[in-house]
């Protein structure tokens, strides 16, 4: 059944693939001929002297898919991975800025909508709060946390994963306000015919109840919290990171580091959803839920 | 002498709600004596649940007074004095049938726990099913492990509310039966609300005939039938007559009218 299924999915998902990969190099001819029709005309025009130029120009204005291939190659590959010039070193780093914004923001946003759901005065009065900080736009708010934190003397990190927990606390709260309400009344009534505490109606039932909810916002806030990681990046001038990358690749015109750095980023987010999703399962197979 | 368990006097409840008070229960009185099998008959609306979670300290009277264990109902959930059997089973999806059976016990911190959860899964003729998971289970087999986790503590009184209300009449009838065998073994004391007029005749010692607006009690019937009984005692003359007395007791509260 999972091989059939895999296999349902393969052919539409390799058909977008290719004629977005079409669609790119087309896109690729117009785009750099700012940069290469000089040379194309050097060379005498025609087919084949255009594809030759719009797609293997050393520093183009969008590179052709096979280029950014390359180029991840180079640097993912072919350098050691301490090195300042691979970009597994830069992911790691962002990486681990990430996966403590996300742990910080994940604890934060579980807190929060116990608060509310157990004291009724905090829904009024942490709530607006909580959606107007979503409604500040982060590049806006993102430099001043940086400074105002770095003053403080906290390790960078910390500093770094602020802006990935400001993002992420956001949809765990909220899903987690929803997912501990969730138990129907019968339920609720009967931890109240045993007389039971409320952390005992939390921990045996609003939490496990909760969890289907939980796992939809960490996949959210797990990839916000990468975006907040290389926001994070951009303000503070980093060298290192993928944030850094995007901020050097565009001073300098080196469209290959900013697309390769982009393609890495996306394959990050798209393994930590993924990784999320495994867990889920897992949790699904001890909680006994029919698949 | 039997104790009374369950005491109501003058017992009235009133939900005000937005298009003005809803009289659910009005002058009821009642006494539930240890070891009885009580069941509240009646139409929707006549407040049998309400004064079943009045029983229970799940909704507050009004006025009068009700005692249950010689205490108020409150104290008397926080001593948890009985065993709530509910509409649908609400076992927690994520337990499986033995934990369910436990939550009760964990709850509560109480010791023995394996053998209590075997016990009462014998009771209810479900062992072998320990490890499964409540979607593995048949209606009827949810609620009989809902009936093992309300017996789990060892309540002396077990709250029943329309247990078998959503299953078909023959899985209701073996329920019933088993459920006898259970009181007879257990002596507990049973109170269990009901809409059908066979199913109340069967089970009780005591039928409390209840009318709507305002939720008030028509008629009080000491059965007298055998406390051994098998689905036959329903072609007997002495059971039709009790049943014929309900439906009276139904008919003359308006229970019939639209």
């Amino acid at each position: 059944m999972r091989i059939d299924a895999a296999r349902g999915h393969a052919v539409p998902v390799a058909v977008v693939c290719l004629v977005i990969l079409v669609l790119w190099y087309l896109a690729a001819i117009p785009m750099n001929a700012v940069v290469t029709q000089p040379k194309i005309d050097a060379a005498g025009g025609g087919l084949y002297n255009t594809l030759l130029f719009s797609w293997n120009h050393e520093r183009p204005v969008l590179p052709a898919p096979h280029q950014v291939a390359q180029e991840i190659w180079k640097t993912v590959f072919m350098v050691a991975p301490w090195k300042v010039k691979s970009l597994v070193y830069h992911l790691w780093i962002t990486l681990s800025s990430t996966l403590v914004g996300f742990v910080l923001g994940t604890l934060l946003g579980i807190s929060l909508a116990i608060g509310i759901v157990h004291v009724g005065s905090l829904e009024k009065s942490l709530m607006p709060w909580i959606i107007a900080s979503q409604t500040i736009p982060i590049l806006a708010i993102a430099p001043m946390l940086i400074v105002v934190l770095g003053k403080t003397g906290l390790p960078d990190i910390f500093t770094k994963a602020s802006i990935s927990t400001y993002l992420c606390f956001f949809p765990v709260a909220i899903g987690m306000v929803k997912g501990l309400r969730s138990p129907d009344k019968l339920q609720l009534d009967l931890m109240r015919t045993y007389n039971a505490s409320a952390a005992q109606v939390l921990w045996k039932l609003r939490f496990p109840a909760a969890m289907p909810f939980l796992f939809a916002s960490l996949k959210v806030s797990v990839a916000i919290a990468l975006t907040g990681a290389i926001v994070a990046e951009l303000p503070t001038g980093a060298v290192s990171g993928i944030g850094a990358r995007l901020l050097q690749g565009s001073y300098y015109g080196q469209t290959l580091q900013i697309w390769a750095a982009l393609f890495v980023a996306a394959f990050a987010a798209a393994t930590l959803v993924w990784l999320l999703g495994a867990f889920e399962r897992m949790s699904w197979k001890r909680m006994g839920v029919k698949t | 002498m039997a104790e009374n368990v369950i005491t109501a006097r003058d017992l009235d409840l009133t939900f005000q709600t937005n298009d003005g008070p809803v009289f659910a229960l009005s002058k009821i009185n009642l006494d539930v004596v240890e070891g009885e099998f009580v069941s509240f008959i009646g139409p929707s609306g006549c407040g049998k649940t309400t004064l079943l979670r009045a029983i229970a300290d799940l909704e507050k009277s009004s006025s009068g007074t009700l005692i249950v264990n010689g205490m108020t109902p409150e104290r008397a959930r926080l001593a948890r004095a009985y065993g709530y059997v509910f509409q649908a089973p609400a076992l927690y999806p994520w337990r499986t049938v033995e934990r369910n059976v436990g939550l009760p016990l964990e709850i509560m911190g109480l010791d023995n726990q394996a053998a209590r959860i075997q016990r009462n899964l014998d009771l209810v003729n479900l062992t072998g099913f320990e490890k499964k998971f409540p979607w593995q289970l048949s209606g009827g087999m949810q609620q009989r492990v809902s009936i093992a986790r309300a017996l789990a503590f060892d309540p002396k009184l077990l709250l029943m509310d329309e247990p078998f209300g959503a299953l078909d009449e023959i899985v209701r009838d073996k329920l019933n039966q088993q459920l006898l065998e259970l009181w007879d073994r257990t002596a507990k004391t049973v109170v269990f609300v009901t809409h059908s007029i066979p199913e109340a005749v069967f089970l009780s010692t005591k039928i409390v005939v209840m009318s709507p607006r305002p939720g008030r009690i028509i008629d009080i019937i000491e059965t007298n039938l055998p406390r051994k009984r098998s689905l036959d005692i329903r072609e007997t003359p002495e059971f039709l007559k009790i049943a014929q007395r309900v439906r009276e007791g139904l008919k003359a509260g308006h229970s019939y009218e639209d």
